[in-house]
């Protein structure tokens, strides 16, 4: 026991050395755009809290005065579509270069040891800023925002159906808790607007906690890049004012409804998933990334080397770009599609296998053939290059 | 593992300290839901909205059959919040049918039912049993193959719909036995009903399916 306690600090030890989340400098390929993602992730959250900052000193957190005050920030307030506009565009970015570092760090396997904890950080900041997200636009009280609240906090009542905890009621208590009652209402506001910021002053301390332990740089871009951003955000939120939606009215849904665009794909996987397992694919899409460091052992990096998580990686892609066109297009055929999808998962995920073991097998050939003479009698001359 | 001499004892005195940890931290849950008793977080008795009865509306409104009217049904339920009590509004919707039904006792409703005789005049909860969303009726089943998600709908059930824009779940209203019964989507159920009652020309609701999120 005391033995796997020791090894488990050594290793949190190792990979608290070479964690990288936002300078980049553990990599050689700086003169790669996508090696700016880490700095670009740290820039984009700063505007957002400086900006959310900002919005606070008008924004009041009720049902009644929210999308009013946010209304009037927007248009009336001076420079108050620039506090939103950055407020919301950063976001966006956040989750964006988030988005895109994790795939970066997949295919490229970055993953990989020493930088496990790093991808599992990384990682877990992606929920987070989910969470963040999700938290954040119901305090808009609009219709998008009201819906989405309230589809989310109702998967949870579906954990009650699992057998062992049927009658704890756990499931309900969990969504009372985040909705402060059996209802979106007074309480939501206030309960979603403390998670909004709660997340990040508490990500804020840990970060500067990090930056201070490790000396590690806070925003490793050239001044033109970090220039460039704000120049372009603030154009963004010129030029495209952040929309408003309509207010709230929990007596009607309309048709269509979407979410915000990092929700979209899970939001056509719900239609497709009886309630239950929609509650628990994420939990299982939340732990296979968490574990992907420790299930692909291979010591390769290059994508093309270990064809079976290259391909998984490249279908996460495919779902998440398909579902998303497939929900803003509206189109669902439930009695269809959830069959052909099942299909094409389990063909492309056996081709995917069958193309790992035929590489590996491969390999090990190759491995053979190189090998010199068996040990103990030494071949003369050089032995034949692989 | 090995569980010698002094991994058993230290066991043995992890085992009440974890208990007097959860113990204290049991109670502390209760400033997130307040509304339990102590070392009780999980039972949700204290959240259950309550409404009595109340007219809402008036079976003159439902001459032919397929006439609907829309309905809010208001529930008070103590929120989290320093003000107390709320109101919480179910949206309804009250269907006449061009045959009677009778409403079944699935057992997974814990005995509860809609109306206790065979009626043509049928109430409905609006919030959907899937995930919440309010869904429509829709008078003309065309407009659901077209709008929610391509479903076609047998021939036998080519007559009004009910349909949820969120995750197109459709429901039958006059479903045999079973009224409001999914048909199409992914909601696990049929839609929730009100207990009600016909006097007279009005159309009282005296209680409301719990489970949902208002």
């Amino acid at each position: 026991m005391d033995a796997v306690l020791a090894d488990l600090k050594e290793w949190l030890q190792d990979r608290k050395q070479h964690l990288d989340l936002f300078d980049e400098t553990k990599t050689a390929r700086l003169d790669n755009p996508l090696y700016t993602l880490g700095g670009l992730v740290w820039l984009s959250w700063m505007i957002v809290i400086v900006s959310g900052v900002i919005l606070m000193l008008w924004y009041i957190p009720t049902t009644t005065g929210a999308y009013q005050s946010i209304m009037h920030i927007t248009y009336d307030i001076p420079l108050g579509w620039l506090a939103r506009g950055m407020h919301k565009y950063g976001a966006d970015m956040l989750i964006t270069c988030i988005t895109l570092r994790i795939y970066r760090m997949y295919f490229a396997g970055e993953y990989k040891k020493p930088g496990e904890l790093s991808w599992m950080i990384l990682f877990a900041s992606l929920v987070l800023g989910m969470i963040s997200g999700i938290t954040g636009y119901l305090l808009i009280w609009n219709q998008r925002a009201f819906w989405a609240a309230k589809t989310v906090l109702t998967v949870p009542t579906y954990y009650d159906e699992i057998p062992l905890v049927k009658n704890t009621g756990l499931g309900h208590a969990i969504a009372y808790i985040f909705l402060g009652g059996p209802a979106v209402a007074q309480a939501a506001i206030t309960r979603f607007y403390a998670i909004h910021l709660g997340i990040s002053v508490l990500l804020v301390i840990l970060a500067e906690v990090f930056f201070y332990r490790t000396r590690r740089r806070r925003l490793n871009l050239s001044l033109f890049t970090v220039a460039l951003v704000i120049v372009f955000m603030t154009w963004l939120s010129f030029d495209r004012l952040t929309e408003m939606g309509r207010w709230a009215n929990p007596n009607r849904t309309p048709l269509p409804i979407l979410s915000d665009w990092y929700f979209l794909a899970l939001y056509q996987l719900v239609k497709y998933m009886p309630p239950l397992w929609a509650g628990i694919a994420p939990a299982l899409l939340i732990g296979y990334g968490m574990a992907v460091p420790f299930l692909d052992r291979t010591k390769e990096t290059r994508a093309l080397e270990r064809p079976f998580f290259f391909v998984v990686g490249l279908l996460a892609l495919a779902y998440f770009i398909g579902f998303t066109v497939l929900i803003m297009l509206n189109i669902a055929v439930i009695s269809r599609d959830p069959p052909v999808i099942f299909a094409v998962t389990v063909v492309v995920l056996t081709l995917a296998f069958i193309w790992e073991m035929a590489h590996r097998r491969r390999k090990r050939l190759a491995a053979q053939q190189a090998k010199p003479a068996p040990p103990g009698r030494p071949a003369p001359g050089a032995a034949p290059a692989g | 593992m090995r569980f010698d001499r002094r991994g058993l004892l230290k066991t043995l005195t992890a085992l009440p300290v974890i208990g007097g940890l959860l113990a204290i931290l049991s109670p502390l849950l209760r400033y997130l839901k307040p509304n339990d008793g102590p070392y009780q977080l999980p039972l949700t008795d204290q959240d259950r909205p309550q409404g009595g009865a109340q007219v809402v509306g008036k079976t003159t409104s439902l001459q032919k059959p397929w006439d609907f009217f829309y309905f809010t049904y208001v529930q008070q339920y103590a929120q989290y919040d320093a003000t107390g009590f709320k109101k919480a509004n179910i949206a309804g919707v009250a269907v006449r049918l061009p045959k009677k039904v009778k409403f079944a006792l699935p057992p997974e409703l814990g005995g509860f039912v809609g109306y206790p005789g065979e009626t043509d005049i049928v109430l409905f909860q609006r919030i959907c049993p899937h995930l919440g969303c309010i869904f429509n009726f829709i008078p003309d089943w065309h407009e659901v193959t077209a709008g929610y998600g391509g479903y076609v709908p047998p021939d036998w059930e080519r007559h009004s719909l009910m349909a949820c824009p969120c995750h197109l779940s459709i429901y039958d209203p006059a479903f045999p036995d079973k009224p409001g019964n999914v048909i199409s989507g992914p909601a696990p159920r049929g839609a929730r009903y009100f207990r009600y009652e016909i006097r007279g020309e009005d159309i009282v609701v005296t209680g409301a399916e719990e489970g949902g999120i208002a």
